[in-house]
């Protein structure tokens, strides 16, 4: 069963056709990467889901539930941290999420120890000041707490790791991975390792359209050669070794770099290496499968 | 119904930790006790000016000031206080757009119905007890130093001018929810009261307006009488309802 399903949406700002025949579904207990550009309509299409924008064709569903334009019932049972969360800024953390506990009509006694909860595995315990004084990074993890409060079905985050610091961006990660249990995780991010390291799932937005979906594994495997690069100790001996295996770009002085899927083995080359008795300094397997497919499926 | 009670719980802490109802409060205490105390001065101050007028030629006549006097004056200091209360309640819709607050609020599922009644019994509610407290200090006082007895109809004249505040309120909550500025809802709320007084120079229209309940103060003179007021009383009761409805399903489909 698919927790939320986007079906053939479509949506344009006056001439501007932002999302087109947008297709895509997240099913139950992954995690899900939405991936694009700036402005390719990552944060649209999370408003489309919250109801805060209406979709100019198709349906979204969520949980089996049709979403609506304003007053959403879906929303319900989804968690947001919006790109940019916007709380009341006279609340302390601890008040404002006891207001967001309340509102959805949380127990009294389970909101407590929730927000007690929330609040220690985003790292905001014993933060008594008001929320005024707080830098993006705190908002962020607090936004993160409150967008788990309720503990929802669906979570949709917006750029969740943005403001944050490389430590803060790991635990951020690993929360979501923790979250995995009990919810559906959706998140946009231009952050490509990010995806990699968490999601089982992806897709890619550009120019409004879905260019690319699928499992992490079938990625991995469609690609099967990633590509590598290598530094020499001797420049001298660069030419030789690019003139043996054609297709390499060169970088810096002594390094060449053989992008995925120009045929070259790293293998092959490591073994001519040897051969020749050639001297390296470096070689290294590129880890980020997900950005050289990325420029690919951009075309850059 | 529990839910309704939180959203009042936070409207109440913004209006608390703002400074926003101390302010109101304190203005609204102040002019109920400057309209006795004004009522009370004006003799005195007819005397002391009197040495000075008279090089003047002007002749002063001792004034008699009584209830009657310090009740005019509250007829002249309510219309300032209403606009306090306009301009701070001008702005709690149009900030929440404006900071993205409301954001996380809907996209909980929360009923924008609720945002909307919620704020509008707030307004409404600060004006009715912010109104009411000043007629008890002018009261209180004006019975201390004369009698309210010889001044007719106090309540239900105070009752009227409360009314015309109450359609003010949901004029400014209506445009609330058709502009997203601050500016935009002053400016539509005073567009409105400021039509009615210019329709005012026809003659016959004049009983049917929301601002004839400004003169209420008519009524203590026993120059008029209560049932003067009737067709503004029912006009203004409908507008009010109908802006209040209008406001609400307008809001159901605002964008934010
Ligand atoms: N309210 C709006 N009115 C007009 N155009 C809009 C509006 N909101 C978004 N757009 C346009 O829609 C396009 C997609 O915007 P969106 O915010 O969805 O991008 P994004 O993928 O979230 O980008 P980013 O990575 O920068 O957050 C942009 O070109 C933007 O200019
Ligand atoms: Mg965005």
């Amino acid at each position: 069963m698919d927790m939320l399903k986007i079906s053939h949406v479509g949506k344009r700002f006056g001439d501007k056709e932002v999302l087109r025949d947008l297709d895509f579904t997240v099913p139950k207990h992954t995690i899900y990467g939405f991936v694009g550009q700036n402005g390719a309509g990552k944060t649209t299409t999370m408003k489309l889901v919250l109801g805060l924008l209406s979709a100019d064709h198709g349906e979204i569903f969520v949980d089996g539930e049709k979403v609506s334009f304003t007053n959403n019932r879906t929303n319900r049972f989804i968690g947001y941290l919006p790109d940019v969360p916007e709380f009341y800024s006279y609340m302390n953390p601890t008040e404002y999420l006891h207001f967001c506990g309340a509102i959805t009509g949380m127990e009294a006694n389970d909101c407590k120890m929730r927000t007690e909860e929330m609040l220690r595995l985003v790292g905001l315990d014993g933060e008594k000041h008001r929320i005024k004084g707080f830098s993006r990074g705190m908002k962020q993890r607090l936004g993160i707490a409150q967008a788990l409060l309720s503990r929802p079905r669906l979570l949709i985050c917006d750029e969740p790791t943005s403001a944050l610091d490389p430590v803060g961006r790991k635990e951020i990660l690993d929360i979501l991975v923790s979250a995995r249990e009990e919810t559906t995780v959706l998140f946009s991010t231009h952050i490509l390792s990010d995806v990699e390291r968490i999601c089982e799932r992806f897709a890619f937005l550009h120019q409004g359209k879905i260019l690319r979906q699928g499992s992490m594994e079938d990625l991995k495997k469609s690609c099967g050669e990633t590509g590598f690069e290598l530094e020499l100790e001797q420049k001298e001996k660069l030419e030789k070794l690019m003139e043996h295996f054609p297709g390499g770009t060169r970088q810096g002085r002594r390094g060449v770099i053989y992008a995925q899927g120009k045929g070259q083995s790293m293998e092959a080359v490591l073994a001519w290496l040897l051969r020749e008795q050639i001297k390296f300094t470096k070689i290294e397997k590129s880890g980020l499968t997900l950005e050289s497919l990325f420029l690919e499926v951009v075309g850059k | 119904m529990s839910t309704f009670i939180a959203f009042w719980k936070k409207e109440w802490m913004e209006l608390l930790r703002s400074g926003k109802f101390i302010i109101v409060l304190l203005i609204f205490a102040l002019f109920g006790i400057m309209n006795p105390a004004i009522a009370k001065l004006t003799p005195w101050l007819m005397e002391t000016m009197a040495d000075s007028l008279q090089d003047t030629g002007l002749q002063v006549t001792t004034v008699t000031v009584d209830a009657t006097t310090s009740w005019t004056q509250f007829y002249k200091n309510m219309p300032m206080a209403l606009i306090v209360v306009v301009l701070l309640f001008g702005s709690m819709f149009t900030q929440e757009y404006q900071r993205g607050t409301l954001v996380l609020v809907l996209t909980k599922g929360y009923p924008r119905r609720n945002v909307y009644l919620v704020k509008t019994w707030m307004a409404l509610f600060i004006w009715t007890i912010c109104f009411w407290l000043s007629f008890v200090i002018t009261w209180f006082y004006n019975s201390y130093y004369w009698d309210n007895g010889n001044t007719s109809n106090i309540l239900p004249a105070a009752a009227l001018f409360w009314l015309f505040g109450i359609w003010v309120l949901l004029l400014l909550v209506f445009f609330s929810t058709v502009f997203s500025e601050t500016s935009g809802v002053l400016a539509g709320t005073g567009a409105i009261v400021l039509l009615s007084y210019v329709v005012t120079i026809f003659p016959n229209v004049q009983d049917f307006l929301p601002v004839k309940l400004l003169g209420a103060q008519g009524l203590l003179l026993e120059s008029q009488v209560i049932g003067d007021y009737g067709q503004a009383v029912f006009v203004t009761v409908v507008v009010s309802a109908a802006a209040a409805i209008a406001g609400m399903l307008l809001f159901e489909k605002k964008r934010i």
